[in-house]
């Protein structure tokens, strides 16, 4: 990245970034620096990716003119605490409107694989095609500037996203990797494939400790296009650690956002896990298919209950202070502390542990740690395996694939080892796919086709503007349990101002665990200090303003319709009394949400997007 | 007046799960969170009965307090 200094900090042209286009059919590569447009462009991440994006013509996910691109943010590889994030985008095989055409999806991922690739000197890759043979990209520092190859990558094919990125360490000291899985080389049936990122702790343990890119399928579009991992390999160039930055990093550490992450030892809360016993108070943690029951088998998953069988590690990211990781390890004979067992976080703990009926803490750690090693979202998984149990609890007669139910841990991990392994397609294409096939939607737990979290769709309408994922693209998912808001002008509020503004960590590079709002003085210091860039407040939420609803328009462009703004039918239809929060989406909720909330939206996002015919013609 | 109060998570874990306590008649969920020592910014959600309640909701005799920290993050 390149700041022209004859021009006005605060001028978007004054930015010029590196761009990598590589043709993995003809491995031609070139390099441009490319003026930034707009202040989203300056940002970076989605906000950059999805105007390039939006000049194509998609119609099929799997198809050549499809590009993936992987690209950082602005503070990614800066001195910025958590300022470490790499982006991937494209259209997505996963996320498509009833019209049939993907959605753009971006999924962003921690570790030090975003940093190495931007002091490589690059600060975008756009893959384009595909390649004949299986491949890795190498991106490394030349004495004239960054240097790429791609090598062949047949000895990868079939090993996990971890023994791929050790089997590439050994050749590439002083790198970080992105890969796929098994689950991104059977593309063809798994649309939910993830990007596995290494981390500093993986490599230095050599235990899968990684990090991932998961939503949309990312990983199953490095597969289509036989991209199996990507190397960046470069000498660590963090900024300088200015007074001024070490105020800006304190301030990262010690702002309430981030210190509930923080272990409970420190004075946090103990992480996201701390989440489960906050909900559980409303009886909100999903059971059984997003299903809570009214008793109290989730506290077999609280922290204490867990550390009586487990060592539970606090770890974190590269120089990250906020040590959100809960590792869980398993205990030798001797008290001592064993081999990793799995990564405890809220989302797969409780997605392959009390949503399908599972509740021992050492069963739960094994699916996770099956579905991270297969490359899969853990989120799309879970949710797709928790219908599919839920359907045949209800369909005893007839059931499907291998009749598994809730709490059947045998058969359950099974059928995710074959999603995994590209063999049972109608899992691994998703909820939406399945629930449509077997006729039984209304406890299809997905908005516009992407498997939704695990937070309750009873307490969260935001979902339905969600653009890129139900709780990373839209902040509203613990409001009802926070403040017990249920009017819709409450929710339109909240939707329309500060739940979308949750979208610019994926433009800046930052982690969303910093925790304050886009607006906040904290945001424009880190910017100031680590780029000499100056924007006022309100520039940056405009920006990611316009590239959230830049992003809604483009699904209206990909046939997206009223009727998919919506939550999984059961919500309205029969809502559970063992929530005991109030009951308050209704269907008629919904309708008075959507009608004022597109009142707000529609006239902003005129004009946000380019004719992609127009771009085609050129 | 007897108020039972709750406590979860790190609150639990740091302090107690649960007691029941003799108050002054008006007292408010930001003299009980004082008391305990909970610090405000620490402080997510507040309860009373099960209903959420702000810092200067006055409590009656019998009612269950509960008070959980800040939530956040997926």
């Amino acid at each position: 990245m390149m700041i022209l200094s004859e021009k006005s900090k605060n001028d978007p042209s004054a930015v010029l970034y590196r761009r990598c286009t590589i043709d993995l059919d003809s491995q031609a590569v070139s390099f441009e620096d490319v003026p930034c447009r707009n202040l989203e462009d300056v940002m970076g991440g989605f906000g950059r990716s999805f105007q390039m994006l939006s000049e194509r013509k998609i119609e099929n996910a799997y198809c050549r003119e499809n590009p993936l691109i992987v690209n950082t943010g602005l503070l990614t590889g800066t001195s910025v605490m958590t300022g470490l994030r790499a982006y991937f985008s494209a259209y997505s095989p996963l996320k498509q409107s009833n019209k049939g055409l993907p959605a753009a999806m971006w999924s962003a991922g921690s570790g030090n694989f975003g940093n190495k690739l931007k002091w490589t000197g690059i600060d975008e890759v756009i893959f384009e095609n595909c390649s004949a043979s299986p491949v890795y990209a190498v991106f490394s520092e030349g004495e004239s500037g960054p240097v790429v190859e791609l090598k062949p990558a047949g000895h990868l094919l079939g090993l996990s996203g971890h023994k791929k990125i050790m089997s590439l360490q050994k050749e590439y000291p002083n790198a970080h990797f992105a890969a796929i899985g098994p689950a991104g080389e059977n593309y063809r049936s798994v649309y939910m494939g993830a990007v596995i990122l290494s981390t500093d702790n993986q490599l230095k343990s050599g235990e899968p400790k990684n990090r991932f890119a998961g939503r949309g399928g990312m990983g199953s579009m490095m597969g289509y296009k036989n991209l199996l991992a990507i190397v960046a390999q470069s000498s660590d160039k963090p900024g300088k650690i200015t007074p001024i930055m070490r105020d800006v990093n304190h301030d990262v550490l010690k702002n309430g956002g981030s210190a509930r992450f923080q272990p409970v030892s420190q004075g946090g809360g103990g992480g996201t896990w701390a989440n489960i016993e906050v909900l559980q108070a409303f009886h909100a943690v999903p059971m059984n298919n997003f299903r809570p029951k009214n008793n109290d088998e989730v506290e077999q998953q609280f922290r204490d209950h867990v550390e009586k069988e487990f060592e539970v590690v606090s770890e974190a990211c590269y120089h990250c202070g906020i040590r959100c990781h809960n590792n869980l390890f398993y205990r030798n004979p001797d008290g001592s502390r064993g081999p990793l067992a799995a990564k405890y976080d809220f989302e797969p703990l409780i997605l392959f542990g009390a949503n399908i009926g599972i509740y021992e803490p050492a069963q739960v750690s094994e699916l996770i740690h099956l579905c991270d090693q297969l490359g899969m979202d853990a989120i799309s998984c879970g949710s797709t395996l928790s219908y599919v149990l839920d359907y045949n609890e209800r369909h005893p007669e007839k059931p499907v694939f291998n009749g598994a139910t809730f709490g059947q841990f045998d058969a359950i991990k099974a059928l995710m080892e074959e999603t995994g392994r590209g063999e049972c397609a109608e899992i691994g294409r998703g909820v939406k796919r399945l629930s449509e096939q077997l006729m039984e939607t209304s406890y299809a737990v997905h908005v516009k086709g992407l498997e939704l979290p695990a937070y309750l769709p009873e307490t969260n309408p935001g979902y339905i503007f969600a653009i890129a994922g139900g709780h990373m693209s839209m902040g509203t998912h613990m409001l009802y349990a926070k403040e017990g808001k249920r009017s819709v002008d409450e929710w339109v509020q909240v939707i329309t101002t500060q739940g979308l503004l949750q979208v610019g960590y994926d433009m800046l590079g930052l982690c969303k665990f910093v925790g304050v709002g886009m607006g906040h003085d904290l945001i424009i210091r880190a910017i100031r200090e680590a780029t000499g860039l100056d924007f006022t407040s309100a520039e940056i939420v405009a920006a990611v303003r316009r590239a959230y609803l830049r992003g809604l328009a483009l699904e209206l462009r990909q046939g997206f319709e009223d009727v998919e703004y919506t939550l999984p039918s059961q919500v309205m239809d029969n809502p559970n009394s063992n929530v005991t929060l109030p009951h308050f989406i209704t269907d008629e909720f919904i309708a008075q949400l959507k009608q004022k909330v597109w009142s707000v939206f529609l006239p902003e996002m005129a004009g946000l997007l380019p004719d992609p015919d127009e771009k085609n013609e050129k | 007046m007897q108020v039972t109060v709750k406590l979860f998570a790190s609150f639990r874990i740091k302090w107690f799960k649960e007691a029941t306590r003799e108050y002054p008649q008006g007292v408010e969920v930001l003299d009980i969170v004082n008391e305990i020592g909970i610090p405000v910014n620490d402080l997510g959600i507040a309860l009373i009965n099960g209903c959420h309640a702000s810092l200067n909701d006055k409590l009656q005799d019998g009612d269950i307090v509960s008070l959980m920290p800040l939530i956040g993050g997926g």
